[in-house]
């Protein structure tokens, strides 16, 4: 048996082959993509200025981070690691505004779910907010907060925290009563039914509504720091841009794009499987 | 032997949901149900059973007349009256051992002595192996009898019980009736079942309460003397005690669906 057959088998057998098929499924667009790439750079059909080649895009990677001072620098935020800073603060705001943004969301959203007064004061207003793109605030967000954190988490938790509102009341609506009863039927409170059926049960709806508030925060973010920030993912590509470093842009944009994957594979996905799934509240395709 | 639950002059009504317009649900019922005794509770489609159901699990408030537990009044729900609803009601995301101990946890039970109740009831059932399993995962009759655990095992006074098998086919519903008949046996429960089916109320009471058409009137009692030993699904054809009580409360609910397709 040849060494690459049994190195293929190998990795059948570690990672399961289900799992190197929806990797291999999921990849091909990507690989057409970087493929598509890279011909462009062999066949001259736009100039660099427009695309850059594939391997500037990877050096900039390096070179951005070139001065920097070692891991502690790094960590600490300094100027002259410019590529973890940016990485680090755009992380660190959404990590921050969803730790802020989500649990609040979640709680007022199944507190106006259960309750109609609590719900009537509440829905206008998020539907009034909603109705404002969160990179709309950002000329007002710069006047009250100036340019850097406090602007872009503003920014973020005006996006995430509505939608998530509106997800997790509407997930506490569409649970059916009877769960509630039961619960009551054997003594238990209303603390009792929040813990034990109205979280679980929105939880395909809480679920969604992560996914959605986490994406379209993300993007509000990066928007909010072209404009109002003074680092992070989007400053980079608007000063690079502006600058005319497309290989920079680029790099940019991947990172943010990869970013954003890790944190659906990494986090909401093995969420999703270990409760809604697990509980059969939403099918799986075949 | 000693009345555990009393209905004295009951009568409700309710506005409808779309309509706005007042529905005469029940009409000065006045029953008692001693303790021990399982009753099954009769009568045509929108009769008021479920409404009557709702109003003893506390989960409709009620003005006129009086309903009591031991001499309580009944002012809203409580674990001194377990419910098995129609279906549905095992939460999905609780395992099924999870499940039949959620009333004991409610309680506050400690984590061990939860665990050995949780085991007997499993087995009281004849869940054993699906412990781990989702509600999910279960066929529908598993899932009512995890539903008929869950209510037994929090260990109410009184088990409501609001035509728990209307919604499993009928192979599967004669097994759990009889089942039902086995646990009643065993632990000696106050039930009180609704239901629409004819020979299911006469296969599981003790006594068979006939309602009439809207408003909801208690239009008669019939007695059924079989001992619960004896009341098995192969002998119930040649059982005369059975076959008497069937054809008559069968008449009973006759006469009423007629006088509701009259009107």
């Amino acid at each position: 048996m040849s060494i690459v057959s049994t190195l293929s088998i190998n990795i059948q057998k570690r990672i399961g082959r289900q799992r190197l098929r929806k990797f291999f499924l999921g990849s091909i667009p990507f690989l057409v993509l970087i493929t598509v790439w890279h011909l462009n750079e062999v066949f001259d059909w736009l100039a660099p200025v427009f695309i850059p080649k594939v391997s500037e895009v990877w050096d900039a990677l390096f070179i951005l981070q070139e001065d920097c001072e070692g891991f502690s620098a790094a960590i600490l935020l300094d100027q002259s690691c410019m590529m973890s800073t940016h990485i680090l603060s755009s992380v660190g705001r959404v990590i921050l505004a969803a730790i802020i943004g989500l649990p609040a969301g979640i709680a007022l959203g199944i507190f106006a779910g259960m309750s109609r007064p609590i719900s009537k004061v509440l829905e206008p207003i998020g539907v009034f907010a909603n109705s404002i793109s969160g990179i709309a605030w950002i000329p007002l967000a710069i006047v009250w907060f100036g340019v850097g954190w406090m602007t872009t988490l503003f920014i973020m938790l005006n996006t995430i925290f509505w939608l998530m509102f509106f997800n997790a009341m509407l997930g506490v609506r569409s649970i059916a009563k009877v769960y509630e009863q039961s619960v009551l039927t054997m003594g238990g409170n209303r603390w009792d039914v929040i813990t034990n059926v109205y979280l679980p049960g929105a939880m395909p709806s809480i679920i969604s509504g992560m996914r959605m508030s986490m994406g379209f925060g993300w993007r509000a973010l990066i928007a909010a720091e072209m404009i109002g920030g003074d680092s992070g993912l989007g400053f980079m590509i608007f000063t690079s841009a502006s600058e005319f470093k497309i290989e920079e842009v680029f790099l940019g944009v991947i990172i943010i794009a990869l970013i954003f994957l890790a944190t659906d594979r990494y986090f909401l996905m093995p969420l999703e499987k270990w409760t809604v799934h697990r509980w059969g509240l939403v099918w799986k395709p075949h | 032997m000693p009345a555990k639950l009393v209905v004295q002059n009951l009568t409700h009504h309710y506005p409808d949901e779309y309509t706005g317009e007042s529905v005469h649900a029940l009409e000065k019922i006045n029953l008692t149900v001693e303790e021990g005794e399982l009753v099954t509770v009769v009568g045509p489609s929108g009769c008021g059973k479920s409404t009557l159901l709702n109003i003893l699990a506390g989960l409709l408030p009620y003005r006129d007349g009086l309903v009591s537990v031991d001499g309580v009044k009944i002012e809203g729900p409580g674990s001194d009256r377990g419910v098995v609803f129609q279906e549905h009601a095992i939460l999905p995301w609780r395992s099924v051992a999870k499940n039949i101990g959620h009333g004991l946890e409610l309680k506050g039970m400690p984590v061990q002595e939860r665990e050995t109740r949780v085991t007997d009831f499993i087995k009281l059932v004849g869940l054993q192996g699906f412990e781990d399993k989702y509600p999910h995962e279960l066929s529908g009759g598993m899932k009512q009898r995890c539903a008929v655990a869950r209510t037994l095992c929090a260990d109410p006074v009184v088990m409501l019980m609001d035509e728990p098998f209307a919604a499993v086919d009928a192979q599967t519903r004669i097994t759990l009736q009889e089942e039902l008949n086995r646990i009643a046996i065993a632990t000696k429960k106050t039930i009180i079942f609704i239901t629409h089916a004819v020979d299911e109320a006469a296969f599981l009471g003790d006594r068979c309460f006939v309602f009439s058409a809207r408003p909801g009137r208690l239009k008669a009692i019939v007695d059924i003397n079989i001992a619960r030993e004896k009341r098995i699904w192969s002998a119930m054809n040649v059982n005369k005690e059975f076959l008497r009580s069937r054809d008559e409360i069968l008449r009973l609910v006759r006469e009423e669906v007629n006088i509701a397709v009259e009107e």
